[in-house]
């Protein structure tokens, strides 16, 4: 591990599995304490292609760029099952991480992850932005100042449009819909409210496609302040939906409710040549906020957040919620100890 | 020589419920029960229908009825079988708290008189089972208020679904928004005896979607209905998986300040929503009355939003009710059907007392469940 000193942060993308990695390679050239160098991909033909559209150098494999001086950290955008190999093999090279969510698809990879990186003293990050989204943060602000009152019973959901591809390989993502969704709101209301989620009921199933992942997804989970919370992780918005879907959290409080659409669409696009409806939003997505969170705690040698065990803590809500749709009963959530 | 009258002596002792070839040709004879909200707002469309005879209003708050009956017409009373044995009604329409809906109905059936019942049916299945009976036995028409069914958008929702448009069917969110109504009529809030929100509000979402949907094979839910908070807020929110296996979230709340209801359905190929927040085709809105120095800041006049042209559904489910009376066709929403939605709404509130999901067998009727009777057990103890 190199010391980093009033220079950027050197960045090596490992893979272009997920595309998310888009948006934090935006968000990486745009940041002036970052510099994306190269990017790693044993997809020849996905990762020729982006570097050279970002204009970085091309690596076919990772294990021979996360071993290189010129990197000092890597964000993961491989498949779920990828992310352990990954995150370990840059740890052992003294790389700072920041992971896709989920962490991982078991309890066992996320906690060799956490203590991979900690054992090697490198910083691990978990890729939620839905924390760092502008809106968001609006929603946290309104309950700390008590604008309803104590929060008594949530209704959220995370629809989408399905992401096809790795996502609905369950040997490759862990899932489906519900581990693909369930994460950015447990996250978020972890963060927001400093609760643990401590059961939770699913329904789940596919429904809406022909493969074997799950596309429809129904949690109703309690929080450890006693407040219950709904949450739809569906895959349910066509592939031709006018936006990717959204995140919308129904606080219902005291004196009052709020209602957040976090990513809502406030311009209506429609184009004779092109897509008949198209809807632009002018919300703040987090990825920059998100991505310059890892760089200044990696700057400033300073805690993460969010962490390995905050990744490890969404990821169980999602497992458990399988566990529970299979049995057709609530489960308490067993949080595995991290060292 | 004077024509005899529909009631005839023997009729009294049998009571023969009016035919279709009776009411054909002449006004339909109601008697009114319960003249409070809800009651008021039938009897005054009653009293305008021209295939109506308003004949008796009942409540056994005779002041509110008599003055209810100066305003619009009509015989008050404060019995009911002084009402049902009057030889100038042919239909009772029931608008009591549901606690008592069983009682009235029972008693309408027995003098043979067709019956229009506000919705929820009655607080138990038991309740409900027995009106049915009753209605059957006695050869009367048995409808229950069940209005959502009669709104333009979910009737075109049901053509949409019917016809197949979106295939197999995946998720369903429905909501139900309303203010805390107990803050006015505190009895609201008595979930032993009324059922909270969930019999109330979230009882229309039930039906509406087993209406579309089908059966119901388990339900799970979270809610105040059982807190102490509930005497000021009260919410619920239901996970509901269908035979088929589509999976609804349905929301009913008096934790809002405004009534919004909305309904989106995705399946394997589309999406459909509707939010009653988008329905007006024509919107008010007065400049008259603003008050600059508000505490707080600038207050406006509220805005009315409305549809003009569209039957207002209260009055549409009553002309369709008076419409089968005449015709003899089957009424929309029967006995048995509410029955089975008041079912699942017991069932939702089953689950969040006991924080288990409850089971339906494939005949409605609740699966008694290992686990529901061990907490429902502790729960007593």
């Amino acid at each position: 591990m190199t010391t980093i000193e009033g220079r950027p942060v050197r960045v090596a993308i490992l893979s272009f599995a997920h595309l998310h990695a888009h948006g934090y390679a935006l968000a990486l050239k745009a940041n002036p304490d970052a510099d994306l160098v190269l990017i790693a991909d044993d997809d020849a033909e996905r990762g020729a292609a982006m570097a050279e559209h970002y204009g970085v150098e091309y690596v076919p494999d990772y294990r021979d760029a996360v071993v290189r001086d010129d990197i000092d950290a890597v964000v993961i955008c491989s498949e779920n099952v990828r992310h352990k190999e990954m995150t370990i093999a840059a740890a052992e090279a003294g790389k700072h991480v920041l992971c896709e969510k989920p962490i991982a698809t078991t309890v066992d990879d996320a906690l060799a992850m956490i203590a991979a990186c900690r054992d090697n003293r490198v910083k691990l990050q978990i890729a939620f932005p839905v924390r760092f989204n502008s809106a968001v943060h609006g929603l946290k602000a309104a309950i700390d100042r008590g604008a309803i009152g104590e929060p008594l019973i949530i209704a959220s959901r995370n629809p989408g449009t399905c992401p096809q591809s790795w996502f609905v390989q369950p040997e490759l993502s862990g899932g489906g819909a519900v581990i693909d969704h369930t994460v950015h709101v447990v996250d978020t209301l972890r963060w927001m409210l400093g609760v643990e989620v401590e059961e939770v009921y699913a329904e789940i199933d596919t429904r809406i496609y022909d493969f074997e992942a799950d596309d429809t997804g129904l949690l109703m989970m309690k929080l450890s302040n006693g407040v219950p919370v709904s949450l739809d992780t569906s895959w349910s918005r066509p592939a031709n939906n006018p936006i990717w879907g959204g995140v919308m959290i129904d606080v219902v409080g005291e004196t009052g409710v709020l209602s957040l659409d976090a990513f809502r669409a406030n311009i209506e696009l429609i184009e004779i040549q092109g897509p008949s409806n198209t809807r632009i939003g002018v919300e703040a997505s987090g990825d920059p906020e998100m991505i310059d969170a890892f760089i200044q705690a990696v700057r400033a040698d300073s805690e993460t957040s969010p962490n390995g065990e905050d990744g490890l803590r969404a990821m169980e809500v999602a497992l458990a919620a399988y566990e529970s749709a299979k049995a057709q009963q609530p489960v308490k959530i067993a949080h595995a100890a991290v060292a | 020589m004077s024509s005899p009258t529909p009631s005839s002596p023997s009729a009294q002792t049998h009571p023969v419920p009016a035919s279709p070839a009776q009411l054909r040709d002449r006004p339909v004879r109601f008697a009114v029960v319960g003249t409070g909200g809800m009651g008021g707002h039938h009897a005054r469309n009653l009293a305008a229908m021209p295939d109506v005879e308003l004949t008796w209003l009942v409540d056994i708050d005779l002041p509110r009825a008599q003055a209810l009956a100066a305003e619009i017409g009509g015989t008050p009373t404060a019995s009911m079988e002084e009402a049902f044995a009057a030889d100038n009604v042919d239909a009772v329409l029931i608008a009591l708290p549901t606690f008592l809906h069983r009682d009235a109905t029972v008693l309408a059936a027995q003098h043979g008189k067709h019956v229009f019942c506000e919705k929820p049916i009655a607080r138990t299945v038991e309740d409900g089972e027995a009106m049915v009976a009753a209605c059957e036995a006695a050869g009367v028409t048995f409808m229950v208020g069940h209005v959502v069914r009669f709104f333009p958008e979910y009737e075109r929702m049901k053509e949409i679904l019917d016809a197949g448009k979106l295939g197999r069917i995946a998720t369903i969110r429905a909501s139900r928004t309303n203010p805390p109504v107990m803050e006015r009529s505190p009895w609201f809030a008595d979930v032993e005896k009324n059922g909270g929100v969930v019999l109330d509000l979230m009882i229309h979402e039930i039906d509406t979607l087993r209406w579309l949907f089908g059966d119901v094979e388990r339900v799970f839910a979270h809610g105040l209905s059982y807190l102490p908070i509930h005497e000021k807020r009260d919410y619920t929110m239901a996970s509901i998986r269908f035979r088929s296996g589509a999976i609804a979230h349905v929301e009913a709340s008096w934790a809002h300040s405004t009534h919004r209801t909305s309904i989106e359905v995705a399946g394997q190929y589309g999406l459909a929503t509707y939010s009653s927040e988008q329905a007006a085709t024509l919107i008010v809105e007065p400049t008259e009355g603003i008050d600059w120095n508000a505490p707080g800041g600038i207050r406006v006049p509220a805005r009315h939003y409305l549809r003009p042209g569209v039957v207002a559904p209260h009055l549409k489910e009553v002309q369709h009710f008076v419409a089968c009376l005449k015709t003899g066709e089957p009424v929309r929403v029967n006995g048995e059907e509410a029955t089975k939605a008041l079912a699942v709404a017991n069932a939702v509130l089953d689950s969040m007392r006991t924080g288990v999901p409850v089971f339906f067998n494939e005949d409605g009727t609740v699966r008694a469940s290992a686990a529901a009777a061990a907490t429902t057990a502790t729960a007593t103890a």
